[in-house]
This record gives C-alpha cells, sequence and structure tokens, in this order.
C-alpha cells in the first residue's frame, strides 16, 4: 500500500452527505411536529416516514463517523473506489467535472430542503379539483335484477322493513349498512369520517333516502355538466399523498348559486333529491341553508376500507 | 480501448442531469433573488408543484430506505453462490420463483430496483430480475386487498389485476430469456480497468467482486458496512427518485387529468389514454387502485384494469430510476412487451 494522506475531499463527501441526510430528517421532524405532514401525505402513512427520520438520522451518523475517520486513516466503505482517488489527482479536466457532478446531484438533494424552507405549506382544494375532475358517487351501476339478492342483517332490532329497503347485492352488504345507519338518523351531517362512504351508500340507495335531511361543508366548485342555480360542494380525497388526491362532492341546488365564489367553504343544509348525471341518477341537494364555513387546517378526507366493520 | 467508449456514455448523460439540475437551482434562485418574492413565492402553481414534489419525496422515502438496506444486506450477508443456489436453473421455474419472490417481498418499485441491481450483480438471471421487477409491485397482498376494497362492488376487477400482471410478467420474463444475451446493468460487471475509478468514481461500480480479497484496510466491521453501502446507493437511487418526482410535480401541476379525459373514449383509445396516466401519475401501486375507481364513471373496466397494471410496472418515477441501473435497449425491450401485452391483455380481459 502506497503512502497515505489525509483525504479532505473524502471527508468533506461524507459530511456533505451526512448534513443532507440530517436536512431530510429535520424536515420529517418539522412537518411531524408542526402537523402540517397531513397537507402532504395520509394520516397511514405517517408512522412509516416518521420511522425513516430516525433511519436517516442514524445513516447521518454514520457518515459523520466516516468523515472523522477519514481524515487518520484509510477507510473502504465498500468496494466503491473511493481510495483511487489520490492516484490521478493531476487530470484537472477530470476533476473539475466531477466537481460539477457532484454540485449538480447534491444540489438535486438540496432542492426539495430549498422548497421548503422557502415556501409555507399550504392546503389545496378546488385548484386541484379542476385537474382531476369531480367524483359524484354512484360509480357502480344499480342492478335492477333481483335474483341473486340477499338480505342484510344489522345487529340489533332492526325493523324488517328496513331491511327490505336496503335489499341489495352481496358486495353491497357493506354499503347498506353504512345507508341503513344514515336512513335512521334524523339529519345525515357529512363530515371528515367516511365522507365519501356515506356519499357511494347514498347514492347507491338514492331513492330511499328522497326528502330526507342532510348538511355538508365543503368548497364550491363548478363543472360543466352543472345546470344553470346548481353547484358542487366537495371535499378532496387522499389515499397516501397529494399525487393521489381526488376530489368528491354532491349537487346542490340553491337559487342563488352564483353568489359563491369557487373555492369558498360553505355549510349546505337541505334536503335530498334526485338529478340525472349521464345514465344514473344520482342525489342532489336542494338547499334550505347556506353558511360561510372556515375549511379545517388539514382539509382532506381519507378513504376508509374497513368503514363496515366499524358500525 | 473497448473500456473507454463504455465509460463516455454514463458521463454524458450525467452531463445532461446536471445540465437539468442546474436549471432548477437557476430557477431557485431566480426566485430567490427577484424583486417581488412574495408575488413568485405565493404563485399558486409553484405552490401546487413543491406540494406535489415533496409530497411524493415522502411517500416513496420508507420505501427508498427498505430498498437501499435490503441492497445493503444482500451485499454484505448473501454471496453469489447462495442466489445460484436459490433460483432454478430451469427458465420457466425461474420465472415461476420470482413471482413467489414478490409475494414474499411486498416492496414497491422505489425500493425494487435498488435491491434488484444488487441480486443481479450478484449473479440473479436477467429473466428472473425482469419478472421480479414486473410482479413485484401488483403481485403481493397488500396491492390485492387494496384493489379490492376499492373496487367493492367488482371483485374481479382484483382478480384480473393479479392475473394479467402475472400473465405479462411471464410472457415477458420468457422473451428477456430468449432474447437477452447481453449484461442488462449500465455499468460493465467485470471490467478489469482499476484506472475507470478515477473517471465517474461515485458511479458506484464493484468491479472488485471478482477478487473480493481485495485489502480492506481497516475495515470497521459489517454494521458500518452496511451503513456505508446503504447511503451510497441512497445518493445513488435518490437522485434519479428526485427527477422522478420533479417531473411527476411538473406533469400533474400544468396537465389537467379532464382536459386529457376528452382525449380518449372509444374502447381502444381509452385504454390507451389511462395506460398513459398510469404512466404519468406514477402513483404507488397500493394507492393507485382508489384512484382507478374514482375514474369508473369515465372509463369502462378494461381501462381501468389498463391503468392498474400499466402504472405499477412502467411510469416516469421508476422509469428514471431503471434507466439508471440497466442499459436503454434493455428498458426499452421491456417497456416495449409490457406496453403491447397490457394493452392487448386488457382489451381481451374487459371489454
Amino acid at each position: 500500500m502506497s503512502r497515505w494522506k489525509p483525504a479532505h475531499a473524502e471527508a468533506f463527501d461524507h459530511a456533505f452527505r451526512g448534513v443532507i441526510l440530517i436536512g431530510f430528517a429535520a424536515l420529517i421532524i418539522i412537518l411531524w411536529q408542526t402537523g402540517d405532514m397531513l397537507l402532504y401525505i395520509a394520516p397511514n402513512v405517517v408512522p412509516y416516514v416518521v420511522a425513516a427520520s430516525v433511519v436517516l438520522l442514524v445513516l447521518a451518523v454514520s457518515q459523520f463517523r466516516l468523515a472523522a475517520l477519514s481524515l487518520w486513516q484509510r477507510v473502504i466503505v465498500c468496494d466503491c473506489g473511493h481510495e483511487h482517488e489520490s492516484d490521478n489527482a493531476d487530470h484537472n479536466h477530470e476533476r473539475s467535472n466531477r466537481l460539477l457532478r457532484k454540485v449538480g446531484v447534491y444540489g438535486l438533494f438540496l432542492l426539495p430542503l430549498l422548497l421548503s424552507a422557502a415556501l409555507p405549506s399550504t392546503a389545496f382544494a378546488g385548484s386541484l379539483a379542476v385537474n382531476k375532475g369531480m367524483n359524484m358517487g354512484a360509480s357502480v351501476p344499480i342492478d335492477d335484477g333481483k335474483a341473486d339478492m340477499e338480505l342484510v342483517e344489522l345487529e340489533g332490532n332492526v325493523d324488517p322493513g328496513l331491511k327490505e329497503l336496503f335489499r341489495t347485492q352481496p358486495y353491497n352488504l357493506d354499503y347498506a349498512k353504512l345507508g341503513m345507519l344514515l336512513y335512521q338518523q334524523d339529519t345525515i351531517e357529512m363530515k371528515d369520517q367516511w365522507f365519501i362512504e356515506k356519499l357511494e351508500a347514498i347514492n347507491r340507495f338514492v331513492d330511499n333516502f328522497q326528502g330526507k335531511t342532510i348538511t355538508i361543508t365543503g368548497f364550491v366548485y363548478r363543472d360543466k355538466q352543472l345546470a344553470g342555480g346548481q353547484l358542487i360542494v366537495g371535499r378532496m380525497a387522499m389515499t397516501h399523498c397529494i399525487a393521489d388526491i381526488a376530489p368528491y362532492g354532491m349537487i346542490v341546488e340553491l337559487p342563488d348559486a352564483d353568489a359563491y365564489p369557487d373555492d369558498a367553504w360553505i355549510t349546505v343544509t337541505g334536503t335530498i333529491g334526485k338529478t340525472q348525471l349521464g345514465e344514473r341518477q344520482i342525489m342532489k341537494i336542494v338547499a334550505t341553508s347556506i353558511e360561510e364555513a372556515q375549511p379545517s387546517a388539514v382539509p382532506y378526507v381519507y378513504p376508509d376500507n374497513d368503514f363496515a366493520s366499524k358500525i | 480501448m473497448e473500456n473507454t467508449a463504455v465509460q463516455r456514455k454514463p458521463a454524458s448523460s450525467r452531463a445532461n442531469l446536471f445540465a437539468g439540475v442546474s436549471l432548477l437551482i437557476i430557477l431557485v434562485l431566480y426566485l430567490f433573488s427577484s424583486k417581488a418574492p412574495a408575488t413568485w413565492l405565493a404563485h399558486p402553481k409553484l405552490q401546487l408543484f413543491k406540494t406535489l414534489f415533496i409530497s411524493i419525496m415522502l411517500e416513496a422515502m420508507p420505501f427508498i430506505l427498505i430498498g437501499v438496506i435490503i441492497s445493503a444486506l444482500l451485499h454484505v450477508y448473501v454471496s453469489d453462490a447462495m442466489i445460484r443456489r436459490f433460483i432454478p436453473s430451469n427458465p420457466l421455474l425461474g420465472i415461476l420463483t420470482a413471482t413467489v419472490l414478490g409475494i414474499l417481498f411486498p416492496i414497491c418499485e422505489c425500493g425494487m430496483v435498488p435491491a434488484i441491481r444488487n441480486l443481479i450483480r450478484r449473479g440473479m438471471p436477467t429473466h428472473v430480475a425482469a419478472t421480479f421487477i414486473l410482479v413485484g409491485p401488483i403481485i403481493n397482498p397488500i396491492v390485492f386487498w387494496s384493489t379490492f376494497t376499492a373496487f367493492r362492488g367488482r371483485p374481479e376487477m382484483a382478480y384480473t389485476r393479479m392475473g394479467l400482471a402475472f400473465v405479462i410478467a411471464f410472457i415477458v420474463g420468457f422473451i428477456v430469456y430468449r432474447v437477452v444475451k447481453y449484461d442488462p446493468l449500465r455499468e460493465a460487471k467485470a471490467a478489469p480497468a482499476v484506472h475507470s475509478h478515477a473517471h465517474h468514481h461515485h458511479q458506484h461500480d464493484h468491479q472488485h467482486d471478482a477478487n473480493h480479497e481485495h485489502p480492506h484496510a481497516h475495515r470497521s466491521g459489517r454494521l458500518a458496512e452496511i451503513m456505508g453501502h446503504a447511503v451510497s446507493e441512497f445518493f445513488d437511487m435518490g437522485k434519479f427518485l428526485l427527477i422522478g418526482a420533479v417531473l411527476v410535480g411538473l406533469l400533474q401541476t400544468f396537465v389537467s387529468n379532464a382536459d386529457l379525459m376528452t382525449l380518449g373514449q372509444g374502447a381502444g383509445s381509452s385504454n390507451l389514454l389511462m395506460m398513459g396516466l398510469g404512466f404519468m401519475l406514477s402513483l404507488c401501486s397500493t394507492s393507485d387502485a382508489f384512484v382507478a375507481q374514482s375514474f369508473q364513471t369515465t372509463f369502462h373496466g378494461g381501462a381501468l384494469l389498463a391503468f392498474m397494471v400499466f402504472g405499477p410496472m412502467m411510469n416516469l418515477k421508476s422509469l428514471f430510476m431503471m434507466l439508471a441501473v440497466f442499459k436503454m435497449k434493455f428498458v426499452l425491450l421491456i417497456g416495449g412487451c409490457v406496453t403491447v401485452l397490457v394493452y392487448v391483455g386488457s382489451l381481451l380481459l374487459m371489454n
């Protein structure tokens, strides 16, 4: 082995990588602590990302250790050939090229950190819905053939007539269960929990809910398919992250629909009616009162796969 | 000097990478230094881009860490002989083994690519690796369950998704077995020249694998080795993931799904359109079923199936990682086969 020199370049490299890793960990921890993380990812992903920050910190420490170590002994991390650097120190051109590449790569890693530092975290509602196209439920056609239908059993003493109303295909049982629960309520409240599931349940059994009272809070959205005197009140549903966000909403009928600007948050109370959308009959709300509302700090709703088992 | 010709290519693409990155840095600097930063920084499109970019990055972070740590563990603990013993030499059995591996290691494609690169380097046959890459993100219990619940009313969606993915991965694996006789990795596996280290030393060649008993001066234990290797791999793969995230963020900021929808409504064209959407959105395979489900009113089942099979196999985010690891012609072969097979398969199965 040739005579050994302290590897300043390597030490710097390791230290810089360590700094970037700490930066990512800090970004995650800050977002987590301030609660802003929910503006980027869904709650069920948060634990994994927070665990990732711990791993990042451990890896960062290992890099600092390597940096310190490489200042006073020859270190071979893995068989990557880092140690050959000093052999070719006089290739100036190659060196500057390598430096540029390094700047480029590290710049790329710094970009998310810089962006996060420079811009506040914001919530997105209507502006993203325009890019995505609104969902208004009833995605599954309602089968009229009553051939293989079975009766849903709701626990407790449920009126047999009610069960009869919510007779459905076996795969719709979960929605029937939720539908029966909603049917028995004086006012159906569209809150954060089960927003999508309730919307689907009402739309699947839309005839049963005619004339029922409902309240919904969400942002105002408009669509080409709307008739005059209508708007859509919607929420954004997130499965994992902003990239998979999808808007869900209900058509609201009111005389002065034009008075409410897009993206404004309102609370609508009204009765459920029916309207035609494409080939399907879906619900609409005939508004009786409208109030301005404040969006919650995290304005997203989340699909719940197991909602039926929690009823 | 065959060797230098091989080395040139990565260098020029690195230059492109650098050009792209510097443009971004310049943009950021400009945003910081412009006279009215408040108006620039508060621009809704920039906000949207930033949110998408950070969001995709955060979501991918745990998976890429799992990927690089698995890769590091494989590197340190699994010998080439063990891999060779584990994978049957019969090509069909080898491909079948790969599909089972996918069920056992439910990691999405961000974690898949680094682990696969390591396995190929250590002697995993190319056709097995290709099958594994395609099948891993789709055929696993988590994805099956999320598809099943997203399409509550149509359980056949989950079954056909798994089935079509299996058939396509199997066929592509077989095509790769027949066609690919070259080393699919971008970097020369056993280049003898020591010299090349200096030219692109962070490219992480494992040229010493052949003579592994290379003087390990002051090896500081296995744990340190695993961590060191994981960090190198993290920066190596992470940059491609970040480029992918930037592009996906830009696309979603400036291109509207609703406008795209008007492009394809027919049976054939909607399948193609949804495949394109799956490619651009680059969703995690565990969350894409829910998004597909939200398109049910616009598109028929075949198009949604095409979206859910094509997206996890080929997407903008993973394409960059794959191009970083594999030769262009190999990625093109796999991409071409997958595109044709998903299109035909989704048309045949559901329409």
